[in-house]
C-alpha cells in the first residue's frame, strides 16, 4: 500500500454499502423533491416559456425582430448555438474519453454530465432552426429524396453541421441510454407504483443483470465510447468550419478547429462543475460527488484555460505575421473597437480567472469554483460574440461597417435557452437516477 | 323517356358546374384576363410611350414603360437631343407619385367629398367678376401659358404669379439687369475644358444634361478641369479636380478678383466695364499657386472655359460670372443662349406682394396650383392672414396637403403620367407629354379644370385640353405650308415625344458693362456675416413635392448619405468649437423665425457656412409627415444664429464609416501620367470556370461616375425593391441592390471625395455560392451569380461571406407592407420576394433574357448594346457599361482590358466580374503658371 500522502483520495467518502447507495440515489425519483427543486423548476420553466414565446413571435413576424443587420447577419442566434454545443462537450468527454483512459473518477459524474450534454445539444439545436428566414422549410437542409430532384449543397459547412450535430446527438443519446439500462432495471425492481413499474419495464428493455447481459453491455459501452470519442473532437471542429471555411477576416483561420474544441471542453466542464456543486448539496450527494471529483474537473478547466490563452496568442501572432490588413484590423477590433470590452472580457474570464486553480485551496473551494465557473461560461459566450459579431461588423469594405445592437427578443431567447436547459436538467434529476449506481458500486470498495 | 328540357347529361353537367360555381363563390379579387383582347394589346409585351417630365425649369424627355396598361418604369427618351436617353432620378422615382396611396381620389368641398359638377359650378359662380389670384409653379408650357392668357380674357381680374419656391432669385435678377432678358442660357459642358463652379452644383442628380457633358470630357483622351469653390459640399465639389472651401458671401468677390487677374494677364475688358470698380477685391485665403494655375487655365482655354454661379448666390456673384464668361468669349460656345427661352418666373417677393394685397382684401378668390405655399412660403403669419382674407381658396393638386387644408375647394388633378401637355425648353425644341395610363381616380387634368372655368365664364373652349393642345399645335407648331396632314404630324410628334424646329438665329446677347460695374460695387460693400445659411432644394425631394415618395425619402443624400430626413451641415472646425456632433439638434434662428434640426459634421464644409436641404418637414402625407425639418421659414433670412437645442435625434445614415482605412478599394490616378500598379494573377488550385456562350460582365468608370444615384433608383424601379423606412435603415436593413459608396480621404478640412457604385460583383468563384446549404444560389453558364428565391431558406450565411455586402435579406414581409396601389408599379418580369429570403442584383437577368429572345425572333445573334441593365440605362454619365466578355470587340471587353481597370478585393481570389476603371483627376501641375 502507498504511503498516505501519495494514496489517492477515495472516490466515495465514508463507507457506503450498495444498499445505502441504492436507497440514496434510486429512491430520489420516488420521493417528493425538496422545496429548492420546486423553486428552481418554477424559475427555469418561466424563463423557458418566455424564450419559446419570443421564438414564436420571431417565427410569426420575421427575423427582423432581432438585432441582426447587414453586415452582422449572424449574432445571438449563432453565438448561442456555438455556446450550447460547447457546453455539450464535457459530458461525452467524461463518459467516453475518460472511460477509455480508465479514469474511474468519472463514474460519479458521468450520468449527470451526459444528461447535460444531451440537453445542451437539444438547446443548441434550436438555434439553427429558428435562425432561418423560413424555419418551416428547415427540412430542406436534409438530403431526403424528392420529386424535384433537389439535393442539398454538400460543399456548405452548414450542411456539415447538420450531419455533425445530428450524429453527435444520436450517439450521445444512445450512449447515455445504454448506461442507464442497469439503473432503470433497478428502478423497475424497486418501485411500488404500478405506473412507474410499467414505464421502467419498458425502458429497461428486459435487463435482468445476467452475466450475458453484462458481457454485451460492456462490449457495447466500449464500442460506443470509442465512437463518441471521435465525435467529441469532430463536432466542434465542424462547427468551427462554419467560420474557418469562409472568407471573413477573423473567421478565416486554420487554428479554429482545435481552438473551438478546447473552448468547448473548457465551457462544458465549467457548466458541469457549476451544476454539480449545486446538485450535490441540494440532493445531499456530497459523499458520492466529492470535492475530489470537482477538483479533478477544475484541473481540466485550468488546463483548457492555458490552451485558450495559447490560442489567443496564436491568433494575435497570425494577425500580425500574416500582414493581411483586414485580419489586422479585425484583431484590433477584438480588443480596441466599439466592442473591445467584450474581447477583453473573454480574455480575462477564459485565461486569467481560471489561473487561480493553480492553488489547491481554490480548486477545492465551492465559492471559488462557482465564481470561476460563471466567469468561464460568460467568457466563452463573449468569446463567441467576439468571433461572430466583431469579425462581421467591420469587414472588407468600410462603407458597410455597422454597429450591432441586440433587441429584447435576443436577450429573451438567450434567457429562454438557459430556461430550457435547466428545465430539462431538473426534470431529469426528478425522474432518473442522477448517479450511475451500477458503476459507482464498482468503486465502493477501492 | 328523356325530359324535354333536361337530358341526364345536361343535368349532371349543370350539377357539376353549379358545384364548381359554388366553390368559386368567394370573390378573391383576382384580375380576369381579357376575353376579348383590345386590338394591339399584347399581354407580356411592354409598350413604351414618349412623354415629358417637368421639374422646376427642366423638362426631361422620357419613355414610360407600361405592361398590361400599367406604367412600371421611366427611362430617358433617346430622341431627346439634350438628354439623349437619360433622365433625372426624380422622373424615375415619380412613378411612385402616380401610385401614391395618399393621392386625392375625388374633389373636396369644405373638407367633405363632393362631385365634380357641384364643385365646378360653385367654382365658376364664385369666380365670376372677381379679382382672382392664381399661383402656379414654373409653366414651361406654351399651351398652358396660352390657356392662362385665354382665362385672363374672361376673367380680367386674374393675377398670375408663377413661383418656384426652392429656386433662388439671384440669377433672374442678374440676367435681367446685365442682359436685359431672363433667358437662361444652356451650359454646354461638353465643350468646356475648364469649368469654374462658384457654389454651383452642376452635377447633382437632376442636371442630367450637364453630367453628360461633363463626363464626355473625363477620359484618358480628353480631360477637362473642374474648379469648385463652395461653402457646402456638393457632388460638383466631390468630383472637382480642385475644390476650395469658400464662403458664398465671398463668391462675388472671388469672381470679380479673378476677372481683374485675368485682365492683368492680358485679357481685355468687355466694353463698358470700368476697371476702377473692380480694384477692391482681395483673394485672401486663396493659395497663390492655385490662383496662378486657375488664371493660366482660363486664359489658355478662353472660349472653352466657363464660369458658373449657383442659384443660391446673390445677383452680384452671377454678374461676376457673366463678366468672366464675357471676357473669355464663352458666349455662344460653352454658354449658349442662342435658342433659350425666357420663363417668366416671379420671385418670392412677388408672391409676398400678392399675399399682402390679399391680406388687404384685394382678391375675391385664389387658386393655388402645383406650388404648396402653406408649406413653402417663408412667412407663415402673412400666409395665414392672407388666406383668412380671401373668401374662396381653391387648391388644384395631387394631395390633400398643407395648402389644401387652408382651402375650401380641393380639386384633385391628374398625375403627369395621366396628362397631356407640351413643353418648350428652347425655341427650337418642343416636347410632348401624353398619358401612359387612364386616370386611376376621379381626377381631372388641372388644365381641364381651367378650361371648364373658361367655358363656365362664357369663353369659347374645345371639349378638353388635348384638343386645345392639338389646336394650338396645328396653328402654331406645324410648319405652315406643310404637305403632311396634321394627324400624321401630331402622331409622329407624339411617337417621338419631341419636336425639333427651326428657330430664328438671334444676335448674341450683349453684356451691359455699367450693370456689371454696379454689381461690382454692391459686391465690394457686402459684408461677411458670422454664419451663412445655404438652403438648396433637396437632391431627392426637390422643394418637397416628392416628400411622400418612399423611394426618394429612402435614397440617401449623395454626399452625407443621410436618408429619411435632413440635417444642417457644419464644418468640423465649427462643430468642435461649439462641441456639437452628428445628431445633436441645433436651433437656427433668423428674422424672428426658428427651425430646429440635427447637425451633420461635414468634412470639407467651409467654416461659418451652414447648409441644409429644403423639402423636408412636411406636415401632411403618410410618408412625408414629420420627416426632417422645414427650412423654408429661414429662406433669405439673415443674420442667422445657431444655438444648441440640448437634445439629440437619431440620423439614418446609410453609410456610417467614411474613410477607406488605407484599403485599396477606390483607386484614383492623376491624369495624364498616373498608372495602376501591374496586376498579379493569383494562383488557383481550380480550373477556371468555363462559359460556353456568353460571359456577362460590367465595367464601371469611376472617372465618369459623379455619384448622382440615378442607378439606385432605376434598379429599385426595375427590380421591385421595397423601401423599409427609417427604423430599419438605422439597423442597416435597407434593400437597395445597388448603392453608391462615398469615401473621404485626407484632412477633414478639405478631403478628397471618392464615389464608387457598388453592386453584386457576380464573382466567378463566388464565396456566397459554396456556403449555401440548400444550393439556392448558383452560377449560371453565362457568368451570373443566380438566386433561386423559392429555394432559399434564409440562413444568411451568403450575406456574411459576401466581401462586398451586396446581398439583402428580407427581415420582414415587405411586399405585404407595400400599399396595394404601389404594387401596381411592380415589374411583372421580376419575382417579388417573400420574407426570410435573400436577394441581390441579377445584372437585370430579365433584360438579358428579353434581349436574347428578341434576337432569336429576329434571327440574328445578340449584338453589343442589345442589353442594358437598368442602372446602365439610367446612368447620365454613361459610367456603367455592360456586355459580353466572350465578344472581344464589345465595349465592355475593351474596358475590361483597360490599363485603368482593376477589380475590388481581387486579392481574395473571388474573381469578380465587375471591372472598375480608376478615377482620373486632373489637378493643375505644380509648375503651371
Amino acid at each position: 500500500m502507498l504511503p498516505e500522502l501519495l494514496r489517492p483520495e477515495p472516490l466515495v467518502e465514508g463507507s457506503i454499502s450498495a444498499a445505502v447507495l441504492d436507497e440514496r440515489v434510486l429512491a430520489f425519483p420516488e420521493r417528493r423533491p425538496p422545496r429548492a427543486w420546486f423553486v428552481a423548476f418554477a424559475a427555469a420553466a418561466s424563463c423557458m416559456s418566455l424564450g419559446f414565446a419570443l421564438i414564436g413571435y420571431t417565427i410569426v413576424t420575421g427575423i427582423g425582430v432581432w438585432g441582426n443587420n447587414r453586415p452582422v447577419a449572424w449574432a445571438f442566434d449563432i453565438i448561442n448555438f456555438v455556446f450550447w454545443i460547447g457546453i455539450g462537450h464535457a459530458g461525452t468527454l467524461i463518459s467516453a474519453i475518460l472511460f477509455l483512459f480508465r479514469a474511474r473518477w468519472r463514474n460519479g459524474l458521468a450520468r449527470f454530465a451526459e444528461a447535460m450534454t444531451i440537453f445542451a445539444v437539444m438547446t443548441a439545436g434550436l438555434f439553427p432552426l429558428i435562425h432561418l428566414g423560413r424555419p418551416w422549410l428547415a427540412y430542406w437542409l436534409f438530403p431526403y429524396p424528392n420529386q424535384r430532384g433537389l439535393w442539398p449543397n454538400f460543399r456548405s459547412p452548414l450542411m456539415w453541421d447538420v450531419f455533425a450535430v445530428s450524429t453527435y446527438f444520436s450517439v450521445s443519446i444512445l450512449f447515455w441510454y445504454l448506461g442507464l439500462l442497469p439503473d432503470l432495471a433497478s428502478l423497475r425492481d424497486r418501485t411500488t407504483s404500478r405506473a412507474r413499474r410499467i414505464l421502467y419495464t419498458i425502458l429497461s428493455l428486459g435487463w435482468r443483470g445476467s452475466a450475458g447481459h453484462w458481457r454485451h453491455y460492456e462490449k457495447a459501452y466500449l464500442l460506443l465510447a470509442g465512437l463518441a470519442t471521435g465525435l467529441v473532437l469532430s463536432v466542434h471542429s465542424v462547427v468551427s468550419f462554419d467560420f474557418a471555411v469562409s472568407v471573413v477576416p477573423g473567421w478565416h483561420m486554420t487554428i479554429f478547429p482545435p481552438y473551438f474544441v478546447v473552448g468547448a471542453i473548457f465551457s462544458g466542464f465549467a457548466m458541469v462543475v457549476l451544476v454539480l456543486a449545486v446538485v450535490r448539496r441540494v440532493m445531499a450527494l456530497e459523499d458520492l460527488i466529492t470535492l475530489r471529483h470537482l477538483e479533478l474537473g477544475n484541473k481540466v478547466i485550468l488546463g483548457c484555460s492555458c490552451l485558450m490563452g495559447y490560442s489567443y496568442l496564436c491568433e494575435a501572432f497570425t494577425a500580425w505575421y500574416s500582414m493581411n490588413p483586414y485580419i489586422h484590423h479585425t484583431f484590433l477590433q477584438y480588443i480596441s473597437g466599439t466592442y473591445g470590452w467584450a474581447g477583453w472580457l473573454a480574455i480575462a474570464c477564459n485565461t486569467l480567472v481560471p489561473q487561480i486553480f493553480w492553488l489547491r485551496r481554490a480548486r477545492r473551494s465551492l465559492p471559488v469554483m462557482a465564481i470561476v465557473g460563471v466567469a468561464a461560461l460568460a467568457g466563452m459566450w463573449f468569446e463567441r460574440f467576439t468571433i461572430i459579431v466583431i469579425s462581421l461588423y467591420h469587414d472588407f469594405l468600410p462603407s458597410s461597417w455597422l454597429v450591432y445592437k441586440p433587441t429584447f427578443v435576443d436577450y429573451g431567447i438567450l434567457l429562454g435557452s438557459f430556461g430550457f436547459f435547466f428545465t430539462c436538467v431538473l426534470l431529469f434529476s426528478r425522474v432518473l437516477p442522477v448517479i450511475a449506481t451500477s458503476e459507482v458500486k464498482g468503486s465502493l470498495h477501492d | 323517356m328523356s325530359d324535354p328540357r333536361f337530358s341526364r347529361r345536361e343535368f349532371l353537367g349543370l350539377i357539376g358546374s353549379a358545384t364548381f360555381v359554388a366553390g368559386c363563390s368567394k370573390d378573391r379579387g383576382e384580375i380576369v384576363p381579357f376575353t376579348k383582347r383590345p386590338e394591339g394589346a399584347k399581354p407580356g409585351v411592354a409598350d413604351f410611350y414618349a412623354s415629358t417630365f417637368q421639374e422646376g425649369l427642366c423638362a426631361y424627355g422620357v419613355l414610360v414603360k407600361t405592361r398590361e396598361g400599367r406604367p412600371i418604369h421611366v427611362q430617358g427618351n433617346d430622341r431627346h437631343p439634350a438628354f439623349k436617353s437619360k433622365t433625372s432620378p426624380a422622373a424615375i422615382a415619380d412613378i411612385m407619385g402616380l401610385y401614391d396611396p395618399d393621392r386625392l381620389k375625388h374633389p373636396l368641398m369644405d373638407g367633405h367629398p363632393a362631385d365634380w359638377s357641384a364643385v365646378e359650378s360653385k367654382l365658376v359662380s364664385s369666380l365670376k367678376d372677381q379679382s382672382v389670384l392664381l399661383v402656379t409653379g414654373a409653366l414651361l408650357s406654351p399651351a398652358r401659358r396660352a390657356l392662362i392668357m385665354d382665362l385672363k380674357k374672361v376673367l380680367p381680374g386674374l393675377r398670375h404669379v408663377s413661383w418656384e419656391p426652392a429656386l433662388g432669385d439671384g440669377q433672374t435678377a442678374a440676367l435681367q439687369d446685365c442682359y436685359g432678358s431672363a433667358r437662361r442660357p444652356r451650359l454646354r459642358l461638353e465643350r468646356a475644358k475648364v469649368i469654374v463652379a462658384l457654389e454651383a452644383d452642376l452635377l447633382s442628380g437632376g442636371r442630367t444634361e450637364e453630367i453628360g457633358g461633363f463626363a464626355s470630357n473625363r477620359t484618358e483622351r480628353s480631360m477637362n478641369r473642374l474648379y469648385a469653390f463652395e461653402g457646402s459640399v456638393s457632388l460638383t465639389g466631390a468630383n472637382a479636380d480642385v475644390r476650395v472651401a469658400w464662403r458664398p458671401s465671398r463668391a462675388a468677390a472671388l469672381g470679380f478678383a479673378l476677372a481683374r487677374e485675368l485682365h492683368q494677364a492680358g485679357v481685355p475688358w468687355p466694353s463698358g466695364v470700368d476697371s476702377s470698380s473692380l480694384s477692391d477685391f482681395s483673394l485672401e485665403g486663396l493659395d497663390s499657386g492655385l490662383l496662378r494655375a486657375l488664371v493660366g487655365d482660363l486664359k489658355k482655354s478662353r472660349n472653352q472655359a466657363v464660369v458658373v454661379a449657383g442659384p443660391s448666390l446673390p445677383p452680384q456673384a452671377h454678374a461676376a460670372a457673366f463678366l468672366l464668361n464675357a471676357m473669355l468669349g464663352a458666349e455662344g460656345h460653352t454658354v449658349d443662349a442662342s435658342s433659350s427661352v425666357a420663363e417668366p418666373l416671379s420671385g418670392s417677393d412677388a408672391v409676398a406682394q400678392a399675399l399682402r394685397e390679399a391680406q388687404e382684401g384685394k382678391f375675391g378668390a385664389a387658386i393655388f396650383w402645383q406650388v404648396n405655399p402653406a408649406y413653402s412660403f417663408p412667412d407663415a403669419k402673412l400666409w395665414k392672414a392672407a388666406v383668412a382674407a380671401i373668401p374662396l381658396k381653391v387648391r388644384i393638386g395631387l394631395h390633400e396637403d398643407e395648402t389644401a387644408q387652408d382651402c375650401e375647394l380641393v380639386l384633385p388633378e391628374h398625375h403627369w403620367l395621366e396628362s397631356w401637355n407640351d413643353f418648350e425648353t428652347a425655341e427650337d425644341l418642343l416636347s410632348l407629354q401624353q398619358p401612359a395610363v387612364g386616370s386611376l381616380y376621379e381626377t381631372k387634368q388641372a388644365e381641364d379644370i381651367l378650361l371648364d372655368i373658361l367655358r363656365g365664364l362664357g369663353g369659347g373652349a374645345p371639349i378638353d385640353y388635348r384638343h386645345y393642345l392639338m389646336a394650338r399645335w396645328q396653328r402654331e407648331v406645324q410648319p405652315s405650308g406643310s404637305l403632311v396632314p396634321f394627324e400624321s404630324f401630331w402622331s409622329a410628334a407624339l411617337h417621338d415625344g419631341v419636336c425639333q424646329r427651326k428657330a430664328e438665329a438671334k444676335p448674341p446677347r450683349r453684356l451691359n458693362g455699367s450693370a456689371v460695374n454696379r454689381w461690382a460695387q454692391v459686391a465690394a460693400q457686402s459684408e461677411r456675416p458670422q454664419w451663412e445659411l445655404l438652403l438648396s432644394p433637396s437632391a431627392n425631394l426637390f422643394d418637397g413635392r416628392y416628400a411622400n415618395n418612399g423611394w426618394l425619402q429612402e435614397l440617401p443624400d449623395p454626399v452625407t448619405k443621410l436618408s429619411w430626413g435632413n440635417a444642417v451641415s457644419m464644418s468640423p472646425t465649427d462643430a468642435s468649437r461649439l462641441s456639437l456632433e452628428d445628431g445633436q439638434v441645433v436651433r437656427l434662428s433668423a428674422s424672428g423665425r426658428e427651425v430646429e434640426l440635427p447637425v451633420v459634421v461635414q468634412p470639407g464644409q467651409a467654416p461659418g457656412v451652414l447648409s441644409a436641404a429644403l423639402g423636408y418637414g412636411r406636415r401632411t402625407g403618410s410618408i412625408a409627415q414629420g420627416v426632417g425639418a422645414n427650412l423654408f421659414p429661414l429662406w433669405n433670412a439673415a443674420p442667422v444664429a445657431v444655438k444648441d437645442a440640448g437634445r439629440r435625434e437619431v440620423l439614418a445614415f446609410m453609410q456610417r464609416h467614411h474613410t477607406l482605412e488605407g484599403r485599396d478599394v477606390v483607386r484614383s490616378l492623376a491624369w495624364p501620367k498616373g498608372r495602376l500598379a501591374p496586376r498579379k494573377d493569383l494562383a488557383s488550385l481550380y480550373e477556371p470556370r468555363k462559359f460556353p456562350k456568353h460571359k456577362w460582365v460590367m465595367a464601371v468608370d469611376l472617372s465618369l461616375c459623379v455619384g448622382c444615384q440615378a442607378c439606385v433608383l432605376a434598379c429599385q424601379s426595375e427590380n421591385n425593391i421595397p423601401t423599409v423606412g427609417k427604423e430599419r435603415v438605422l439597423k442597416g436593413r435597407e434593400m437597395h441592390w445597388m448603392r453608391v459608396d462615398r469615401y473621404y480621404e485626407g484632412s477633414p478640412e478639405n478631403p478628397r471625395i471618392l464615389m464608387q457604385p457598388m453592386l453584386c460583383q457576380q464573382c466567378d468563384d463566388a464565396p456566397c455560392e459554396n456556403v449555401c446549404p440548400v444550393a439556392a444560389t448558383n452560377h449560371s453558364d453565362e457568368g451570373l451569380n443566380e438566386m433561386a428565391y423559392n429555394r432559399c431558406v434564409g440562413t444568411r450565411y451568403c450575406q456574411n461571406n459576401c466581401p462586398y455586402k451586396v446581398r439583402r435579406f428580407n427581415f420582414f414581409e415587405y411586399t405585404a407592407q407595400t400599399p396595394a396601389s404601389a404594387r401596381l408599379a411592380f415589374n411583372p418580369e421580376v419575382t417579388v420576394r417573400p420574407r426570410g429570403v435573400m436577394e441581390k442584383c441579377t445584372f437585370c437577368v430579365q433584360r438579358i433574357q428579353e434581349a436574347k429572345q428578341a434576337a432569336k425572333v429576329r434571327g440574328r445573334p445578340l449584338q453589343d448594346g442589345d442589353i442594358e441593365p437598368a442602372c446602365a440605362a439610367a446612368c447620365p454619365a454613361r459610367a456603367i457599361v455592360f456586355g459580353d466578355l466572350k465578344d472581344s470587340t464589345s465595349r465592355v471587353s475593351k474596358l475590361t482590358r483597360s490599363e485603368r481597370g482593376y477589380r475590388v478585393l481581387e486579392e481574395l481570389g473571388v474573381k469578380p466580374s465587375v471591372t472598375y476603371l480608376a478615377d482620373l483627376r486632373n489637378p493643375p501641375q505644380a509648375d503651371a503658371s
